[in-house]
């Protein structure tokens, strides 16, 4: 049987080495903003030509504008975002003219984007992250004790940071979409993670065995291992199907989601009831007992 | 038959007629207010969002509301940095509180001779979000005049207005919606105060007029195409009021010229050979048949309240939609066939119950987002993903914990075992629900579509694990369900 409860403190260092990874790529990497966070144009095109030649289509543009032309993976389409800059008509005109010109390039997507509206945007994702992490913490706090959600809310901060670090490392767009996917992984996460914390209050508050908190998330995890191993493997089982089979355009959501269940699986099995147990939550129960 | 003494049968039996019901709408080709509606990234097509000027119309109801306070009470102020500012040299008695607070004012500063008044942030977005509901009833009108009819329009925020066109680019739509279209008729005028030139930027012609408009483009009731001598004319009639107003000007000034000035720009500047009292008029000069056609719509349609910025502009082509939509079915059917035979080899007759459970979940899903009328977008698609996984996910935790409690003999476990494991189910997923209640609340496009269908998802798994999964462990045998291991 393995001891869950003894590992925590490797544990908090195997997070804690993520965390600054994360932070550490960020810094270096930065995010890979898509025009929903940044403003600009942006257009998923089909093509037979290669980078370099797509390149030299819009090597006038100052240097100070960013061009970003990258081939989807495995197919002849192309995604070109460029900066506009504010209220800036004529260059948009411009760009459009010379793609929609071009016989050798067919259309699939073009999207335009202000970037004072993005602006709007990334505060309006903001509110609605924050709004609904704090929904979240209130109602695990009412249904369960305040460690409890502390622990669940700071476990689904840890899986999504992390996953927006996997995304810096590997230069994943981060836009509107993306917003999904971590959300994504918040749901998964904290739906784990109170699996658990149920299984944890059931046990401790079952006279025979209440004493041993240790022997407790044990068995919480024992109990449920089973079930989130079962859960990864059909959520990944799933995932899978969406890489190889997605549009072109969307394989890297299920990418970045199957590295958020992963890390979500760690989180609930190593390092959630761990943190319960160091915020002293063994003092709540003997106080319920007196 | 203890089957039928279970009213969970009777209750699985209404579900699924009622789903059937509500999900065969979305097959029969007329249109109806149940269906489910495709988001632009699965049928293609292309949407704006446009943006009035805040500034602008801040400005604009400032004067307004001077010109009220004048009018009405006799009172006169002036306007600075977003302020009325009202002089105490006058008699201010009529200026009572509750008149200020009618206008939507509220005092900003006092001082010995002045008091500066701004709107009430409330009274003032209040406004603002009016101003834009007419703007949308505009749009709309001069989007279907061009004949769209499948367009979608709708107010976001407090001063921004989502336009959605299915199907093919038509240029006109860009052109139509983003004139703000304030015509204005001015007489001609040699001095220089309160006069000033309008310019027509393509021929270069030029005329001095008086600065206020003598009547507007507010008083026209009807514009069309037509032709003046094979080249193409706008026709335009005044209601009555204008046509008072046109008479009076055109017979009073026989022999001078107007200037018929469309944002800002002069379009013509005509001479006025005798009264006209018929309430009709033709604007000419260079237009083409679609150019005059737009422009006859604009100003039948009325002009916006400000100048209007498209903000976001997105163009989906069919391919990529098309290609996105049977990719993401037979991906989908796939991962389904793919869980399911997983199951079932794993749980073998529990797998089974599941398969079940996961397909009247889709369907009860299917048929409220079709009673809701719901927009089905790409992120939308990927809610419902998440939502099997939750239903699977319930599913596993229910045949664990029965399994758990036959083994330690606990009476009863299959009872014991599902309600235990839906106290779990009901806290983890009412977790995610009210998150994605708050996310719907405040989140914008995608966000919104991945959280109304993880919202309605969350609510039919825990319908049909409630229901029908607890219907079919009812009815087996325990020694049947394959859980002994």
């Amino acid at each position: 049987m393995i001891n869950f409860y003894s590992f925590k403190n490797k544990s908090y260092l195997v997070s804690l080495a993520l965390i600054i990874l994360t932070i550490i790529i960020i810094f270096f990497k930065g995010l890979n903003l898509g025009i929903d966070f940044k403003g600009g144009l942006n257009f998923e095109v089909k093509s037979n030509l290669t980078t370099n030649q797509l390149n030299e289509y819009f090597d006038f543009i100052d240097s100070d504008r960013e061009v970003l032309i990258k081939r989807e993976v495995g197919s002849d389409v192309f995604s070109i975002r460029i900066e506009s800059g504010n209220n800036n008509p004529v260059f948009i005109e411009e760009i459009k003219n010379i793609i929609d010109q071009n016989p050798d390039i067919e259309i699939l997507l073009s999207e335009y984007i202000e970037p004072t509206f993005s602006e709007e945007l990334i505060k309006n994702s903001i509110y609605a992250l924050a709004s609904s992490l704090l929904v979240i913490a209130v109602y695990v706090w009412i249904r369960f004790d305040w460690q409890f959600a502390a622990s669940g809310i700071f476990a689904l901060l840890h899986d999504v940071f992390v996953a927006i670090g996997f995304m810096s490392l590997f230069n994943i767009e981060f836009n509107l979409t993306m917003i999904a996917a971590l959300l994504l992984i918040a749901g998964y996460s904290i739906n784990d993670t109170i699996v658990l914390f149920d299984r944890l209050r059931s046990l401790t508050s079952n006279e025979e065995n209440k004493d041993n908190f240790e022997t407790n998330v044990n068995n919480s995890i024992k109990l449920n291992l089973r079930r989130t191993i079962l859960t990864s493997f059909t959520t990944i089982l799933a995932l899978l199907c969406l890489v190889f089979l997605a549009p072109v355009n969307l394989t890297e959501m299920p990418i970045v989601f199957i590295f958020g269940v992963l890390i979500g699986t760690f989180s609930s099995l190593f390092l959630v009831l761990g943190i319960v147990g160091d915020l002293n939550y063994e003092a709540v129960l003997k106080a319920r007992d007196s | 038959m203890i089957i039928f003494k279970q009213w969970r049968l009777w209750v699985s039996l209404l579900l699924l007629i009622g789903s059937y019901i509500f999900i065969k709408p979305n097959f029969e080709s007329q249109t109806s207010d149940s269906k489910i509606n495709f988001g632009l990234d699965i049928q293609g097509g292309f949407s704006y969002l446009l943006e009035l000027n805040e500034e602008e119309y801040l400005n604009n109801l400032l004067v307004k509301t001077s010109q009220y306070i004048e009018n009405t009470y006799s009172i006169s102020s002036s306007i600075d940095n977003g302020e009325i500012v009202i002089s105490k040299n006058q008699n201010l008695d009529a200026l009572t509180n509750i008149v200020i607070q009618n206008l939507g004012l509220e005092i900003n500063e006092k001082s010995d001779k002045e008091n500066s008044y701004i709107f009430s942030k409330q009274s003032f977005n209040k406004s603002l979000s009016d101003m834009t509901l007419n703007a949308v009833e505009i749009v709309r009108s001069r989007v279907d005049f061009l004949g769209n009819k499948e367009l979608s329009i709708q107010k976001v925020g407090l001063n921004k207005i989502l336009l959605e066109i299915p199907g093919d680019l038509d240029n006109n739509v860009k052109e139509v919606i983003s004139k703000t279209a304030k015509l204005t008729l001015h007489l001609e005028k040699n001095n220089i105060v309160g006069s000033k030139t309008f310019i027509n930027e393509e021929t270069g012609e030029q005329v001095r007029v008086q600065e206020i408009p003598n009547i507007t483009g507010d008083f026209i009731q009807d514009a069309s195409l037509q032709y003046n001598q094979n080249e193409p004319v706008v026709a335009f009639s005044f209601n009555k009021e204008g046509s008072d107003l046109f008479a009076k000007m055109t017979s009073e000034n026989v022999g001078s010229r107007f200037a018929i000035v469309l944002d800002g720009s002069l379009i013509t500047a005509p001479v006025i050979r005798e009264s006209i009292t018929g309430g009709s008029g033709q604007i000419s000069g260079g237009f083409t048949n679609e150019t005059a056609n737009n422009l006859a719509i604009i100003l039948k349609s009325g002009s916006l309240p400000t100048q209007i910025k498209i903000i976001q502009e997105k163009q989906i082509g069919p391919t990529l939609g098309q290609e996105g939509v049977e990719k993401g079915v037979i991906a989908s059917i796939i991962a389904l066939i793919a869980i399911t035979l997983f199951m079932i080899i794993y749980y073998k007759i529990s797998g089974f119950f599941t398969v079940i459970t996961i397909i009247s979940c889709l369907s009860l899903l299917f048929a409220m987002m079709s009673l809701l009328n719901t927009t089905l977008t790409l992120p939308g698609v990927i809610g419902i993903v998440l939502t099997i996984g939750m239903c699977v996910d319930a599913n596993v935790l229910i045949f664990e914990r029965i399994r758990e409690n036959f083994k330690h003999n606990i009476e009863d476990p299959k009872n014991h075992g599902f309600n235990s494991a839906y106290v779990t189910i009901l806290d983890s997923n009412l977790t995610t629900l009210f998150a994605a209640i708050f996310l719907f609340a405040f989140g914008f496009g995608p966000i919104r579509g991945f959280s109304i269908s993880l919202i309605i998802g969350i609510i039919s798994s825990l319908i049909v694990t409630y229901i029908i999964l607890k219907l079919f462990i009812n009815i087996t045998s325990i020694k049947y369900l394959g859980l002994q291991r």
